[in-house]
């Protein structure tokens, strides 16, 4: 007798979790981890590549400032600080010009499945947030190996500027993939403004150098976000007694930039919760 | 018991832009021109309940409604008016394989559509291996998605689709895809749910299926319901109202594009001035033979200089159904026209129709080389009728050949060999 191979006649279902969160946090691990694998699948060298093209900004950035026109001269250890910045900086910009197209890239399933749409913002930024958190985690125990840390008490506030971080980009985030559903000139737009910002935020140089420049201008400066959160990272991580926080620099203005980064957060919350009904019929 | 589904005076409006305003140059410089909208009405008035236990069937025409209505009571597009709930889990496939990344291994896609459908991956571990069973695809667990055969894809699709307990099942025309022994395993799943006592909602064109698997069956037709009861009761209805539809259609239609035609929408940057179908001989009929030649002759005044841009035709029946069509870009052909006021001409000859005999509608359109603006639309732009010759049946010549090979010494006449 011989016995034909046959696919099981039926399949049994699954109770889904009766928590409605727990599913969508399921589902924001999902497909955060397939885009991270999806982004180094094929390439020879994978994860690598994401910690070299932070390492080559670096150098080039260093190399041009700090040795040819010596912005960083007097500054303590001012190509640690610049590593710092520039991880921190990268994952600003992946993370947001990858949440611009989480959206708009993603029609076919935003018209034809239901799910809580933030899920597809969270898990691009959740994804980026992956290769950051590495990058970071090597960086730091390097440099510190290195003797270029002097980590101290002040240095456990560094998560909490990092989480300043994360709520300033999902906030952008929101806001941007869903302007970007409907204006798509969006995506020229915020590539100009995160040059602006990248020589705007002191990351090539120490936020001093603006000071020295003028009072009132760094007082401007310092209300950029960013400036204040590589600003202060320089200040916890790399020698709280050399280099001075935001709030040192520019005294209690530095509350500002905190106040923005969550104001952005509830801003791009209101702005992609208001457009959510409309991208099904948009994309 | 509470109905599983409550729809009540579901109201929907699409407003279709006539061009694509998505980029900001083109909003601050056409601002005023905002109101540039053309209305459809999807759904009228919905109302219906769905008690637990039934399966549901919705038929209709394509741009009846059908999708939209899904759509909606799937959280997909949100109502103007009026409401549709679902009280309990439901699982909705309005495609299969939605969220399936072909770059990724089966196992992988297991795990990402399965968390589509709100399993955790830990649920999902144990049930990978079952899933493989189901789908008779076992062999092909680590291979990537994109190796997958089509038919392959499917399977893989439809068992993760069912994995999920749920209350409620929709499902949009999934039934025309998969090899036939997997439809049946399709549907023997359908009968497990039906006996279990699972709602089910299926939207399919394939009223056999609907007639033999629906306790219920609605049919809408331009966003209303038309009828609603037993599936056999249902099915006739539509059949009468597609017959009638195209007898009414085929009495009512000009016989070409007048100017200002009311069924002509568009930026009227180029306009259709008319449209009209030449014969072999090159006079203008609406009476045309199967295999014989059919020119349609367009005439079209620029209003605003364009450049270049694309020209298309269509033809379609009654119903609906689209049979044909193409537009120059799509066939290599430039058109253009650079000073307003100019006319062009455009024709477009079929040396053989491959349509039988029945009344065709033809729409023609013009828009710019990316898509995004329409300049001008007709549909009914035209209308024709093949005479009926030759007996063929169905609505098109499919020029085939017979061969028939018998052994000589079989008696003669049994069969003649014809040609097509």
């Amino acid at each position: 007798m011989t016995v034909v191979a046959q696919g099981s006649g039926t399949l049994g279902a699954i109770q889904r979790p009766r928590s409605v969160f727990q599913r969508n946090l399921n589902l924001v691990r999902e497909l955060s981890i397939t885009s991270f694998k999806l982004k180094y699948t094929g390439s020879a060298l994978g994860y690598v590549w994401s910690l070299v093209k932070p390492l080559m900004l670096f150098g080039i950035m260093y190399l041009v400032f700090s040795i040819l026109l010596k912005a960083g001269t007097g500054a303590y250890d001012f190509p640690v600080q610049l590593l710092v910045a520039i991880v921190a900086w990268t994952f600003f910009t992946e993370a947001t010009a990858t949440a611009m197209n989480a959206v708009a890239g993603n029609g076919d399933l935003i018209r034809k499945a239901y799910f809580p749409r933030w899920i597809l913002v969270a898990a691009s930024t959740t994804s980026a947030l992956l290769t950051f958190a590495i990058n970071t985690v090597l960086v730091v125990i390097v440099t510190f190996a290195l003797g270029h840390l002097e980590l101290s008490w002040v240095s456990l506030l560094a998560p909490l500027y990092y989480l300043e971080l994360i709520v300033l980009v999902l906030g952008l985030s929101m806001l941007l993939s869903a302007l970007f559903v409907f204006f798509r000139d969006l995506g020229h737009i915020w590539e100009i403004v995160s040059l602006v910002l990248f020589y705007g935020s002191a990351i090539v140089f120490p936020f001093e150098l603006i000071q020295t420049h003028s009072i009132k201008l760094a007082d401007l400066a310092g209300l950029n976000p960013i400036a204040q959160i590589i600003t202060d990272l320089r200040h916890v991580l790399v020698a709280p007694d050399k280099i001075p926080s935001m709030a040192a620099l520019i005294g209690p203005l530095a509350y500002i930039p905190i106040a923005i980064s969550i104001g952005v957060f509830i801003l791009g919350f209101i702005v992609f919760h208001k457009l959510t009904p409309r991208f099904a019929e948009a994309l | 018991m509470k109905p599983v589904v409550e729809v009540s005076h579901l109201r929907k409006r699409f407003r279709l832009p006539l061009d694509k305003s998505s980029t900001l140059k083109y909003r601050m410089t056409h601002w005023r021109s905002s109101s540039r909208y053309r209305d459809l009405i999807a759904l009228r008035d919905i109302s219906f309940d769905i008690p637990t236990g039934q399966f549901l069937g919705i038929a209709g025409p394509n741009g009846c409604g059908k999708s939209t209505l899904l759509k909606i009571l799937c959280r997909i597009y949100k109502a103007d008016s009026g409401y549709a709930r679902v009280n309990g889990e439901f699982s909705a496939f309005l495609e299969l394989g939605v969220g399936f990344n072909p770059e990724l291994t089966a196992r992988d896609n297991i795990f990402l559509g399965g968390a589509m459908l709100g399993l955790t991956r830990a649920q999902l571990r144990d049930k990978v291996d079952e899933v493989f069973a189901f789908a008779e695809l076992e062999e092909f667990a680590e291979q990537k998605l994109k190796n997958f055969s089509s038919g392959m894809q499917v399977r893989l699709a439809f068992s993760v689709a069912i994995l999920a307990e749920t209350d409620l099942l929709v499902m949009d025309e999934v039934l025309a895809v998969g090899d036939a022994s997997f439809q049946e395993k399709c549907f023997d799943t359908f009968s497990r749910y039906k006996r279990e006592g699972k709602t089910i909602v299926l939207v399919s064109h394939d009223l056999n299926s609907l007639e033999e698997y629906c306790d219920r069956v609605l049919l809408l037709n331009q966003g209303e319901i038309i009828a609603d009861g037993p599936a056999a009761e249902v099915t006739a209805a539509y059949h009468r109202m597609v017959a009638e539809h195209a007898l009414a259609v085929e009495r009512d239609l000009p016989s070409k594009l007048e100017r200002g035609d009311p069924s002509q929408w568009g930026s009227r940057a180029v306009e259709f001035v008319s449209a009209s179908l030449i014969d072999g001989q090159g006079q203008t009929t609406r009476r045309f033979d199967t295999g014989g030649p059919i020119t349609l002759d367009m005439q079209m005044l620029v209003h605003r200089d364009v450049g270049d841009f694309v020209c298309g035709m269509a033809i379609r029946r009654a119903d609906g159904l689209l049979l044909a069509g193409t537009n120059t870009f799509l066939d290599h052909v430039t058109v253009s026209s650079h000073s307003p006021g100019a006319t062009v001409s455009i024709r477009y000859t079929v040396d053989s129709l491959p349509l039988l005999a029945g009344g065709y509608i033809v729409q023609v359109s013009a828009h710019d080389v990316t898509g995004s603006e329409i300049y001008d639309h007709a549909d009914p732009a035209a209308s024709f009728h093949v005479n009926n010759m030759g007996g063929h049946v169905g609505m098109l010549e499919m020029h085939g050949r017979w061969q028939v090979e018998q052994e000589q010494d079989v008696p003669t006449g049994a069969f003649r060999q014809t040609a097509g």
